[in-house]
């Protein structure tokens, strides 16, 4: 069954929270994410002739926000003379492991949330722990490990200058984002 | 022999990519003698999992209060109204 589009004078109040909270979550930054709402929206505007009722209506707005975030993020990586140096990000502030290489504390084991309440604490706790990310590496958590992106992709897209700053990247956020919820979940 | 940071980040590697024949047997071995980091390896296993599902549900992991703000829902609706008008206009004036 083909969709069908509503009238243009409803989109912010129906999508705008939608495609603000979508954005936020991969930009991390509330001032972008709302000028991609704005952007998503005119751009809407303008293609809605060519909309086929294929896809459904947030399906297609959530599309053209794709776009739009690919053209932010190739924008900043232009406009970012210096080459990010990716090498460091986070080590500086947070050693999990000794000079030898150990690890420095323990590293509990979780078990799977098994009830809604305790999934329900645990993406709450997951939530935090995103945010409390250097930007960059929350992002590029995200788009891998939520948006199931393939590496290369990611690399090009958050200008990432090399394959090996890539896992560096992801072990470092793997690593806050476990320790981080081994004290606010799992401990509690 | 591979140190525990050295495992932890070929065990995230191994998450993104196929490691060489050489590199899963060093992180095999290492896991064989190392609980810390066998523990480690099932806990962001299990966060693959948890975001892949929520991915897959179309969560954004975002707090409820994560939302366009009251002024730039505002100065938003705005641009799109004087959007819509203009394009109401150029169509007045094509017919």
């Amino acid at each position: 069954m083909a969709h069908e589009l509503s009238p243009p004078e409803q989109w912010l109040n129906l999508y705008g929270d939608i495609l603000y909270r979508y954005g936020f979550a991969r930009v991390r930054d509330a001032a972008v994410a709302e000028d991609l709402v704005q952007e998503t929206l005119l751009a809407a505007l303008k293609a809605r002739a060519r909309y086929t009722g294929k896809a459904s209506e947030q399906t297609w707005m959530i599309g053209i926000l794709k776009h739009k975030m690919v053209d932010y993020f190739r924008k900043a990586g232009r406009e970012n003379t210096r080459e990010f140096d990716d090498r460091l990000t986070g080590d500086e502030n947070n050693d999990f492991f000794d000079s030898q290489g150990h690890w420095q504390g323990d590293v509990s084991s979780w078990c799977s949330p098994d009830n809604l309440l305790q999934q329900e604490q645990f993406f709450d706790a997951l939530q935090a722990c995103i945010e409390r990310l250097p930007p960059r590496l929350a992002q590029l958590f995200i788009m891998r490990e939520l948006d199931g992106m393939g590496n290369d992709e990611i690399c090009r897209l958050l200008s990432i200058a090399t394959l090996n700053n890539f896992w560096v990247m992801m072990s470092r956020a793997r690593l806050q984002l476990r320790h981080c919820l081994d004290l606010n979940w799992f401990n509690r | 022999m591979l140190t525990c940071k050295e495992a932890t980040q070929l065990a995230s590697k191994g998450m993104d990519e196929n490691l060489t024949g050489r590199e899963r047997v060093a992180l095999w071995l290492h896991l064989a003698m190392c609980r810390l980091c066998r523990r480690y390896v099932r806990n962001i296993k299990k966060l693959h999992a948890v975001m892949q599902k929520a991915g897959a549900a179309g969560q954004a992991l975002l707090p409820d209060s994560v939302k366009l703000s009251g002024k730039s829902r505002e100065r938003i609706g705005q641009v799109l109204d004087g959007a819509l008008q203009q394009g109401k206009k150029s169509r007045r004036k094509k017919n």
